[in-house]
């Protein structure tokens, strides 16, 4: 276990190092500078970008670049190449708004697909199962954009409320309760959109589960021997089936940094995503760099504990 | 003379026969052709210098009229009305026939989908093959230097550096040259000596594509793509291109994992025993057997590369105005969605029709496929 552990510690660590050099790379080597961004701003005489150029080492070559960024943002001192924030904290504050989403988002998400899936899982082949398989195709189908068009003109004519935004603009002063619903309204449709995919995903793969155990010898001895048809579902069947998705909590991490983009932009919703789109837009190397070094971090992070669970969960598996 | 006792059925009889009782999937195929020819008509009838259906033509006074208005005739310019003698699905904020738009951009997305999976699949076919097939092969130190050698030589290159550039790739040739004399030279002794470290294996084929495997699955793959896309210049091949190289990972490890069991079957021993070559055994016997599983997946792939490049086209990065693709139309459209809402719904239906008889197609193709999935279920 220990030696594992070392050595996934290792491996993940070559893999990150790799991963931070490609993705300089690709940014870096990309037509354009960051000093050509506004060429119509007055403010910007060839001085200035001549200061600008050597504040950030963009006179330098590339690999002394490269040893300045990493050097920055593994001492937290990174800033923006826009306002001279800091980079960190930047993302701090839109990871906090985009927290929001990810926390309604995945509790959604799991909350339902169980109970769908394993549901579909034992009437399979009937009119419920065929349903639920079609509308998760439909989910995992629809683009999200259009989606949450559809859902915004269904949502703003049933129940009049503002959907766009963190909170209504402007509500001045009203009691906490009012105030809590008009967040809720809020958050409930980014998150469910975030969530839609995932459920149909999810529910698909519990259903698959659910019958693969069903059509195990145990099962059918557990039957054969006269134990009422609830205890098989939920006690023999459903407790193995639940193997592989202790290992999915690992690879839901991921998702703390991603926060979809164009969502995020749809409902006006200062999260990660759109900061980075923003960002991407303006050519803010920094951002654009930490945020996938953190996004790298977090997927090796959610594989790593995945395999852990698994070795943890199912004594049969050794790494 | 013998006959054979049960009906004999070819795979392709038996394929079909199983897939037809599939009725989602079935649907899926019906759309899928359907979508090609409109996408194809849709190519033939918008482009040229005349063409019959005019996406661009701008009519400023008939603008967002709602599906299947006819046309107030007499405003217009004999060019201007449309073919049909209507707006079949009525007009954007500038007067163009979303009719038109909507063929136009049905070539975008299917070739979108198709070179965009293909790429992925042709790369993740090689690297999958060669890691399957090569995998216990290890690589030697020497090899390492020297790829590291050309590499940092064609970096420098690259950077703008030639004269380093090109010394490190003439030391690298002539480093290569070395090494093979010198290994000739070695082999016919007993004892190496200290230069055997040159050629130990370090680490082995398999290995190397893996961790490559691995370390692209640690991007986010939407937001490298929104990257790159914004980074270089609009145009439609960036994009099928960029799609293409970060989604092969997957059609890789399908392709690795077949070919690990294939590579022990009676087969191959055969065919190495008759002396076929290393490429032949793997690109005419073992691929063919192991396409199952990347038939499946490049399935859903086009599916999801229509939808991100619709995304694209949505935040704007898609292909350049004036063409017309789905996501852009439904990006226009946005800002009049509660004046004109078939600006938004005509492109999104029709996205999430052709995304779906994708997904719907491939999980069919994977259930038929795939004998163990064929009773259950």
């Amino acid at each position: 276990m220990l030696s594992f552990i070392a050595r996934n510690c290792v491996q993940k660590i070559i893999t990150l190092f790799f991963v931070s050099v490609i993705s300089f790379m690709v940014i870096y080597l990309a037509p354009g500078k960051p000093s050509q961004v506004d060429p119509l701003n007055p403010k910007f005489t060839p001085e200035m970008v001549e200061r600008f150029r050597k504040q950030f080492h963009l006179d330098k070559p590339l690999y002394i670049q490269y040893g300045y960024f990493y050097r920055d943002l593994l001492t937290g001192t990174t800033v923006s190449w826009k306002d001279n924030e800091p980079v960190l904290k930047k993302i701090w504050e839109r990871f906090k708004n985009s927290l929001w989403l990810f926390v309604v988002g995945t509790v959604l998400t799991w909350t339902l697909s169980f109970p769908i899936g394993i549901r579909s899982a034992i009437f399979r082949g009937g009119a419920y199962d065929r349903g639920v398989t079609f509308l998760s195709y439909f989910l995992i189908s629809i683009p999200g954009f259009f989606f949450a068009y559809v859902l915004i003109i269904l949502v703003v004519n049933a129940f009049h409320v503002p959907v766009i935004g963190m909170e209504t603009f402007g509500l001045g002063d009203i009691p906490w309760y009012r105030q809590g619903m008009d967040r809720i309204w809020h958050l409930l449709l980014p998150s469910l959109l975030g969530a839609a995919g995932g459920i149909a995903i999810l529910s698909r793969y519990v259903r698959s589960q659910m019958l693969e155990v069903e059509s195990q010898d145990y099962v059918r001895t557990a039957r054969a021997k006269g134990v009422p048809e609830e205890q098989v579902h939920y006690k023999h069947a459903l407790r193995n089936a639940l193997l592989p998705f202790v290992t999915m909590f690992g690879l839901i991490l991921p998702g703390l940094i991603g926060g979809s983009v164009i969502i995020e932009s749809i409902f006006a919703w200062p999260g990660m995503g759109r900061m980075a789109y923003e960002a991407i837009l303006a050519r803010d190397y920094p951002i654009i760099l930490t945020e996938n070094f953190i996004a790298a971090v977090l997927v090796l992070v959610g594989t790593f504990v995945s395999d852990v669970l698994y070795m943890v969960v199912d004594p049969r598996i050794r790494l | 003379m013998e006959k054979p006792l049960a009906p004999r059925e070819s795979k392709w009889r038996e394929f079909w026969r199983l897939f037809k009782k599939n009725k989602l999937a079935f649907l899926g195929l019906v759309i899928f052709v359907l979508f090609f020819l409109t996408a194809l008509a849709g190519l033939a009838l918008t482009s040229g210098p005349k063409p019959f259906f005019d996406p661009a033509v701008v009519r400023l006074e008939e603008k967002l009229r709602s599906p299947l208005s006819t046309p107030h005739k007499e405003n217009l310019s004999s060019q201007a009305i449309p073919r049909l003698g209507l707006y079949l699905f009525g007009t954007d904020e500038l007067g163009r026939d979303v009719f038109s738009r909507m063929m136009q951009g049905a070539w975008i997305s299917l070739t979108v989908g198709f070179v965009a999976v293909g790429i992925s699949v042709i790369i993740g076919i090689i690297l999958g093959s060669i890691s399957g097939y090569y995998g216990q092969n290890g690589i030697t130190a020497d090899q390492m230097i020297e790829a590291l050698v050309l590499i940092l030589g064609l970096g420098l290159l690259m950077a703008g550096t030639l004269i380093p550039g090109a010394l490190i790739l003439i030391a690298g040739g002539l480093f290569f040259v070395f090494s093979q004399g010198w290994k000739k030279r070695m082999r016919k002794r007993a004892e190496t000596g200290w230069t055997g470290i040159l050629w130990m294996r370090i680490i082995s084929v398999d290995t190397v594509i893996m961790r490559f495997v691995d370390i692209m699955l640690c991007f986010p793959s939407f937001f490298l793509i929104l990257t790159v896309v914004a980074l270089m210049p609009p145009s439609i091949y960036n994009i099928m291109i960029v799609i293409g190289l970060t989604s092969w990972m997957g059609t890789t490890r399908f392709v690795r994992a077949e070919f690990l069991s294939l590579r022990e079957q009676d087969f191959v021993t055969a065919a190495r025993a008759l002396g076929v070559s290393n490429w032949r055994i793997m690109f005419r016997h073992m691929v063919p057997n192991a396409i199952a599983p990347v038939l499946v997946s490049a399935t859903i792939g086009i599916a999801s590369a229509i939808l991100t490049e619709a995304g694209l086209s949505f935040l704007g990065l898609g292909v350049p105005p004036p063409h017309a693709t789905w996501g852009n139309i439904l990006s226009d459209g946005k800002s009049f969605i509660f004046d004109a809402p078939w600006l938004t719904f005509i492109p999104g239906v029709a996205i999430l029709i052709v995304v779906l008889s994708f997904n719907l197609f491939g999980e069919g193709l994977r259930d038929v496929l795939n004998p163990r999935l064929r009773e259950r279920s």
